[in-house]
């Protein structure tokens, strides 16, 4: 079983090509022409046309169809396309998929692809108020008649946990926002370009859910990002820099819900995050200490804090110290907070330009980079690295 | 439809702030030993101080002197009036009234006559509440004993009585409004999402049984609800009924954003029931910041509109695991004690009344209104209630404030008197339903050198949709403010 030895997929594929459109509160157009554009713009970065690709992978939360997207954009016949579930959980595993098809021979160039107006049309934000009575709408009907209702409160219930069991206050969340807005700050791509904030700011900033407040919670976005895959060996004579993926994972922990995993442990952690990092150092062969750069989910800050300890960058509850310290370049990009919230694909992108040496906050020689996906649901990751080959 | 909505509008209601209600008002009765038995009887007080000798009328009786019953009230003023016309030709023609502050400075006794002005106090801005758009009116009454009119005094203030009304637009059911059906079901809290697999557990929740599954084959229990176990894979389960106790094992606070069925802030919380499952749920029997991990809660079955009755957890104490020993058993051992534990309130623990659970009949909402010389249709007639979009007739607020003062004298016993009540109503009292009093001191002063020492409780009464009425309680008790 995969989650019990590495799997074969370390360095056959490689991300090629990265691109997106502008990432603003209302695109104006629709998330199918957003789509086409990331799509045509990675395809460019990459130096590959149209006709060139064969596959196809998105988020079933997604509202434009791969066939669809294809045909906007002059790409033929699809000899793969498939979708991944759970939110924002699915970025990585697009991308994980993708180097599975064309590690496989199934296809030679994949595209992976989000695209939506979240912030001028459906706002996650804005709640939940009625579901479907299928598995999946039973599983979140639990919380609706009691007024848990917006994915704020599904995890600010862990981070009062959290705080609790560590003896902290909810100012420990004001680390992540901090980093994340240095780097936005220095982002000209990024929504908050130029603006920076302090630890006092994120403390006066409004209750959202307690203890959660307005700094802790990533912005909503319109936008479309796009990555290319390809292998590894054809990567190395396109137009940039191979970004080897040198691992890929999906993990969902046990009992595992969407958000709401309430119902086992302890509640501090991220079972589910724990399954993919302990795959990706597996497959890898690497430990936190030779990781150059992090992009972590940031939908809410507190799972940043989780994540680190459950990739063992530091030891739990200890998180917050190991954030304020800088101990690891995290979310150069300026994180889902800072430059925008594309449900985790554009800080793929951004694990891409790290390894490319392109980054407007370039750490200096990052060779491997681990990426992350929507936490709290069913996951993924990735580990990046330069090409050795 | 309501008209008036312009800033123009508030203006011409904002005029009549400072101008008197009521001008020369005298009670249509000399403070009576009937009227104090109909009122004795209907709100439950058997307190010895209003019967026999030296009687003495409650004090939460105040207002009922002053009402002008079914032949109407005397002495309103011209202002008063129109403000009310100003109000109903705006499409504002509903009221309700929603908080009562009364000071009593002296006992009231048989053959006190009444005399009273009153004076209105502010109109609010125009307010969207869940009964509709509207405005508040407050008014602030002066209630004297003595003096004659032309011999220029004014005779005793024995009272002071503000009250708060809500004069609004009532919402109508199905209005064509845009979005409108949409707006009807929304104002409703969201359904639970059932299923064919977890249809048991809402049908135990309708015979007020909370229903864990377990394993037919392990033994494990399991919440939520699911055809299989997780433990052993088995298909076979059965159901056991949770015992009620629990602990809240976290909680948020909802802020933001506003949902049209709840109103923020509010908390929300996993609860862990004493038989090891956790399920998410409201804490109810405290404010939401007074909501802590570790916080005993029990629980009880809420009606929460006239389809949905949902399990929900009463705070049973503080987030003491010291002495709450039941704690340690349901917190997991390698977990360490938080800062919330840690930092509990001090031993001066708020000594807590005990509860009083009041049936709330048609008789007691009848009486209660009749013997308050209260008229008003709503309080009596269930068709009239209806066409004034309210589901039945419900409780006057004069009720609620008799039996808030009943449940703090009862508690403190002979020689305590009230010397302040001021409450606020939430959710009406219809019949059929239960409301149940709690009440805690919240400040006790010493009498010292003084005669009395003044107790302060703060008194919450629930009902099945909520909190029917809020209020703090300032009693003199006899030996000294010692509980």
């Amino acid at each position: 079983m995969s989650v019990r030895r590495g799997d074969g997929l370390g360095g056959r594929a490689a991300i090629a090509g990265i691109g997106a459109t502008e990432f603003s509160k209302d695109s104006g157009r629709s998330e199918l022409k957003l789509a086409v554009e990331a799509v045509r713009a990675a395809l460019a970065d990459a130096g590959l046309a149209p006709g060139d690709v064969d596959g196809m992978v998105t988020f079933t939360m997604d509202t434009s169809p791969e066939v669809t997207v294809a045909q906007a954009v002059g790409i033929g016949e699809l000899s793969f396309f498939s979708r991944v579930h759970y939110g924002g959980g699915a970025a990585c595993a697009t991308v994980q998929q993708a180097a599975m098809a064309v590690a496989t021979g199934v296809a030679e160039v994949v595209v992976c692809y989000r695209a939506f107006n979240e912030r001028s049309g459906r706002r996650f934000g804005s709640g939940v108020q009625q579901r479907e009575p299928s598995a999946e709408g039973a599983a979140l009907g639990w919380n609706l008649p009691f007024g848990l209702l917006t994915p704020a409160s599904w995890v600010a219930m862990a981070a009062q946990r959290y705080l609790h069991v560590y003896g902290l206050t909810p100012e420990a969340f004001g680390q992540v926002a901090v980093v994340d807005r240095r780097h936005a700050a220095r982002n000209p791509a990024a929504y908050f370009y130029g603006k920076p904030i302090t630890l006092e700011e994120h403390a006066a900033s409004r209750w959202i859910v307690e203890p959660l407040r307005l700094l802790d919670c990533c912005q909503e976005t319109d936008g479309g990002q796009a990555i290319v895959v390809t292998s590894a060996e054809r990567a190395r004579d396109l137009r940039c820099r191979p970004a080897v993926i040198t691992a890929a994972a999906q993990g969902a922990g046990r009992a595992q819900e969407q958000m709401t995993s309430y119902y086992r442990d302890g509640l501090t952690g991220l079972p589910e995050t724990a399954v993919v990092a302990r795959q990706l150092w597996r497959s890898s062969g690497l430990t936190p200490r030779e990781i150059d750069v992090g992009i972590l989910y940031d939908h809410f800050t507190p799972f940043v804090l989780m994540q680190l300890e459950e990739f063992g960058f530091c030891a739990p509850g200890e998180a917050t110290d190991f954030v304020a310290a800088d101990a690891l370049p995290l979310n150069t990009h300026g994180g889902q907070l800072g430059e925008a919230y594309l449900h985790g694909m554009n800080g793929i992108a951004e694990g891409v330009r790290q390894i490319r040496g392109t980054s407007v906050n370039q750490v200096p020689g990052a060779s491997r980079v681990l990426v992350t996906a929507g936490t709290g649901v069913p996951t993924s990751g990735l580990v990046l690295g330069a090409d050795e080959g | 439809m309501v008209s008036g909505t312009d800033s123009g509008f508030d203006e011409r209601l904002k005029a009549y702030v400072g101008r008197a209600a009521m001008v020369g008002g005298t009670g249509k009765d000399p403070v009576n030993a009937a009227m104090i038995r109909h009122w004795c009887e209907a709100v439950g007080d058997t307190n010895a101080a209003y019967t026999g000798e030296g009687a003495i009328a409650p004090p939460t009786m105040l207002q009922a002197w002053t009402m002008g019953g079914l032949s109407g009230h005397t002495g309103r003023s011209a202002a008063y009036e129109e403000l009310f016309a100003l109000l109903d030709g705006a499409g504002y023609t509903a009221v309700v009234a929603t908080d009562c502050e009364q000071e009593y400075l002296r006992a009231l006794r048989p053959g006190d006559e009444v005399r009273f002005d009153a004076v209105i106090e502010s109109v609010s801005a125009r307010k969207t509440t869940r009964l509709g758009v509207g405005y508040f009116v407050t008014t602030k009454m002066d209630v004297r004993v003595g003096g004659e009119d032309g011999e220029g005094e004014e005779g005793e203030v024995v009272g002071t009585h503000r009250f708060r009304i809500f004069k609004y637009a009532p919402r109508r059911k199905g209005t064509a409004e845009k979005s409108g059906g949409a707006r009807e079901s929304s104002a409703r809290r969201p359904r639970p999402v059932v299923n064919r697999d977890n249809a048991g557990f809402w049908a135990g929740v309708a015979e007020r049984r909370l229903l864990i599954q377990r394993c037919g084959d392990c033994g494990r229990l399991r919440f939520p609800w699911l055809p299989g176990c997780n433990g052993c894979g088995s298909e076979k389960w059965e159901t056991v009924e949770a015992g009620g106790d629990g602990v809240v094992f976290s909680y948020v606070v909802m802020h933001h954003p506003p949902f049209p069925a709840f109103d923020p802030p509010y908390a929300v919380a996993v609860i862990e029931l004493a038989e090891g499952v956790r399920m998410v749920s409201d804490v109810v029997g405290v404010d939401h910041d007074e909501v802590r991990i570790g916080m005993p809660v029990r629980l009880e079955f809420r009606r929460v509109d006239e389809e949905l009755v949902l399990p929900v957890f009463r705070a049973v104490g503080p987030a003491t695991e010291t002495t709450e020993p039941a704690m340690e058993t349901t917190e997991p051992a390698t977990e360490t004690i938080g800062p919330a534990t840690q930092t509990a309130e001090p031993a001066s623990r708020d000594p807590e009344l005990a509860p009083l659970a009041v049936p709330i009949t048609r008789t007691l909402i009848v009486a209660g209104a009749l013997a308050s010389r209260d008229y008003q249709d709503v309080h009596h007639d269930a068709e009239a209630a209806r066409e004034k979009g309210s589901p039945d007739i419900f409780m006057n607020i004069l009720t609620s404030n008799g039996l808030v003062g009943r449940y703090v004298t009862d508690h403190f016993g002979a020689g305590c008197v009230l010397r302040k009540v001021a409450i606020r109503l939430g959710a009406p009292n219809y019949p059929g339903d239960t409301m149940t009093l709690r009440g805690s001191v919240i400040e006790a002063e010493e009498g010292g050198g003084r005669a009395e020492g003044l107790t302060v409780v703060r008194v919450i009464g629930e009902n099945g949709l909520g909190r029917h009425v809020t209020g703090t309680v300032t009693v003199a008790l006899a030996g000294g403010g010692v509980v």
